[in-house]
């Protein structure tokens, strides 16, 4: 049994190191962190001084009182809603309707979904700069000057006539983009493993296209759909990076685009540099992650799941 | 294979499935759009934002770009940056996410498929819930981590440092979903060959290299594919950890549109730096289509 043991550890060892050197420690460190002054990253000074709950008080008075804050608390819940509603929706139409047609289109469109999720967040974020550019060289104000719906050019995500809806539009559309895809390919392959007796018995009894949607697709990944919304859920609250880059390149107004992900980081790492006080309101966001990720291995059933290993001596 | 719905056709024909394959491309039309703007606006005189835009095909911008003249506005007494570097920087990312990932991703799914041991069920769920996890959160502690560390560091090496660091953490946030994914192909290995192996004196460590890599080789090129696409397009990490002057295509980017550059900054230029930038991103999307699309919901299903 020992040696047995010995022999796995053996095995799992790298991944080990990296988990507790990278997630484990971390994670201990930010909880540290959320009770200390630490600003600008003076980690030998700053380290072993505690000040208590005070970063988490601030954080009780800043939900309370900073306009700046309430914006923050505002975009974070429309963008979760409207977003995870896009990401859940919009895969389910998505997979249905490839699944439908022929299979070489299929792939096609498949793919071309899928990109904007590969595609190198830098470049993501440069393409719809290009489209919501303020000069009228900008992609959707070229189409509307040209169609005649506006006269001058607009600036989508920062004209304060249109704030905040122009820039919760914006960042619900782009990083719906990206996520829409995740659904899209869950609820794709649940379907691939439906037999397909079952449509074509259905399509021979005379069932129209609707019908075998309404009372056979969508049934079929009542499960999956509750995951797909658990998972993205989780996903969207601990989000930022697609958001950065809109903030960051001034796509869209700095607080009505950033959330409290986006939040922790930027006081950490470039506003106000206050480590202490990010780790306070990043320790709230690993709390409401936590009890989703708990919630979603309860929906999948893990551990039914995780089969036997095979081959064990 | 023979004709008719029954046999791998579409299921549905006609009038209905056209307009579903217009609808769906009404739907992709600002996915295509928009990247036609970006690789068009390379290759012209402007921005072609629209159908209508009158442009000149030039190869100006990638001269420009490639000889690091990246704001040709600024006037005679500007520097030009040193391109191959930013992109040799972000293949040496890329590289080492991938080295990482594979050497500690692949013993690990090959123990979680082929042994029991202590906590192995709880392992593969804290697994999950590592890929999860608020990544936000994280990036404080591991920062902390490399200030820390970094004072130790005499400076001569400080930047072979900071490559590093940024590599191993990168890395580490690709591992969870890499063994899950191994995790699965590994299963589908039948445990008959390296029986064979053991009982001919060999070890665990000489089945897994001689019998099972070579049949979980897809596998392994799905994750090898995936972490380096990770470190190409990080941006995150690399703008945390790497010196100002170390930049990737990514930070380069960046660099250019962020707050305060965008009156030098000359866009078709930058058009020109993300279009090389996403050419590894087309190129794997061209040759692994379905390999990509199954792994990654295979990687879900467990």
């Amino acid at each position: 049994m020992a040696r047995r043991g010995r022999q796995a550890l053996f095995f799992l060892l790298p991944m080990l190191i990296l988990v507790v050197a990278f997630y484990i420690l971390p994670l201990i460190l930010t909880a540290w962190i959320s009770f200390t002054p630490l600003t600008n990253w003076r980690v030998r000074d700053q380290l072993d001084d505690f000040v208590g709950l005070e970063n988490y008080v601030n954080l009780y008075y800043l939900a309370r009182y900073d306009p700046d804050f309430h914006k923050v608390l505002q975009t974070t819940l429309v963008f979760v809603t409207f977003t995870l509603f896009i990401n859940v929706v919009g895969g389910l139409v998505l997979a249905i309707l490839t699944y439908l047609i022929d299979e070489r289109i299929s792939l096609a469109y498949r793919l071309l979904w899928l990109l904007p999720r590969m595609t190198p967040l830098a470049v993501f974020g440069l393409l719809w700069y290009y489209f919501f550019y303020g000069g009228p060289q900008g992609t959707l104000n070229s189409f509307l000057l040209k169609l005649g719906v506006i006269d001058e050019p607009v600036r989508w995500g920062t004209d304060p006539a249109m704030l905040p809806y122009s820039a919760w539009a914006i960042i619900v559309f782009v990083n719906g983009l990206v996520g829409v895809s995740y659904g899209m390919i869950i609820f794709y392959s649940a379907f691939k493993n439906i037999p397909r007796e079952l449509i074509i018995a259905a399509r021979v009894d005379g069932a129209r296209t609707w019908e075998v949607i309404r009372h056979i697709l969508v049934p079929m990944v009542r499960w999956h759909i509750v995951f797909v919304t658990v998972w993205q859920l989780l996903s969207l609250i601990t989000s930022y990076t697609h958001l950065f880059v809109l903030v960051q390149w001034s796509v869209v107004d700095k607080w009505y685009g950033t959330t409290l992900a986006l939040y922790v980081f930027n006081t950490a790492f470039f506003d106000v540099k206050n480590q202490g006080f990010a780790a306070a309101a990043a320790v709230i966001l690993v709390i409401i992650g936590s009890i989703l990720g708990l919630v979603t291995l309860r929906i999948m059933r893990f551990s039914q799941m995780i089969s036997p290993p095979r081959g064990d001596i | 294979m023979g004709e008719g719905i029954g046999e791998g056709g579409p299921l549905v024909r006609g009038s209905m499935g056209i307009v579903i394959i217009l609808a769906l491309l009404i739907a992709s039309l600002p996915i295509i759009m928009t990247y036609s703007t970006l690789i068009l606006t390379s290759f012209a005189n402007t921005i072609v934002s629209s159908p209508w835009v009158k442009f000149r095909f030039t190869l100006e911008n990638w001269r420009l770009f490639l000889e690091g003249k990246l704001a040709p506005t600024a006037g005679v007494v500007y520097t030009p940056e040193d391109i191959l570097r930013f992109i040799v920087n972000t293949a040496i990312v890329a590289g080492g996410v991938t080295l990482v990932v594979l050497a500690a991703s692949v013993t690990s799914a090959y123990a979680f498929s082929r042994m029991n041991f202590f906590m192995r069920s709880g392992m593969m769920k804290l697994l999950i819930l590592l890929h999860a996890f608020p990544g936000v959160a994280l990036i404080v502690g591991v920062y902390a981590i490399y200030v820390f560390l970094n004072s130790y560091i005499p400076r001569d090496y400080s930047v072979y440092y900071s490559f590093i660091f940024v590599i191993i953490a990168r890395a580490s946030l690709e591992i969870p979903m890499a063994i899950w994914i191994l995790k699965g192909f590994f299963d589908r290995v039948p445990w008959e060959l390296e029986w064979a192996t053991i009982v001919d004196g060999g070890s665990r460590l000489t089945a897994l290299r001689t019998a099972v890599l070579p049949l979980v080789k897809p596998g392994i090129a799905a994750v090898a594919i995936f972490a380096f696409l990770a470190g190409w397009e990080d941006l995150i990490y690399v703008l945390v950890f790497l010196p100002p002057h170390e930049k990737t295509l990514a930070t380069y980017i960046e660099s250019q549109l962020g707050s305060g550059t965008l009156e030098t900054t000359y866009l078709p230029v930058v058009a020109a730096a993300g279009t090389l930038y996403l050419i590894p991103t087309i190129i794997f999307f061209v040759v692994t289509q379905r390999l990509l699309l199954e792994t990654m919901s295979g990687g879900l299903k467990g």
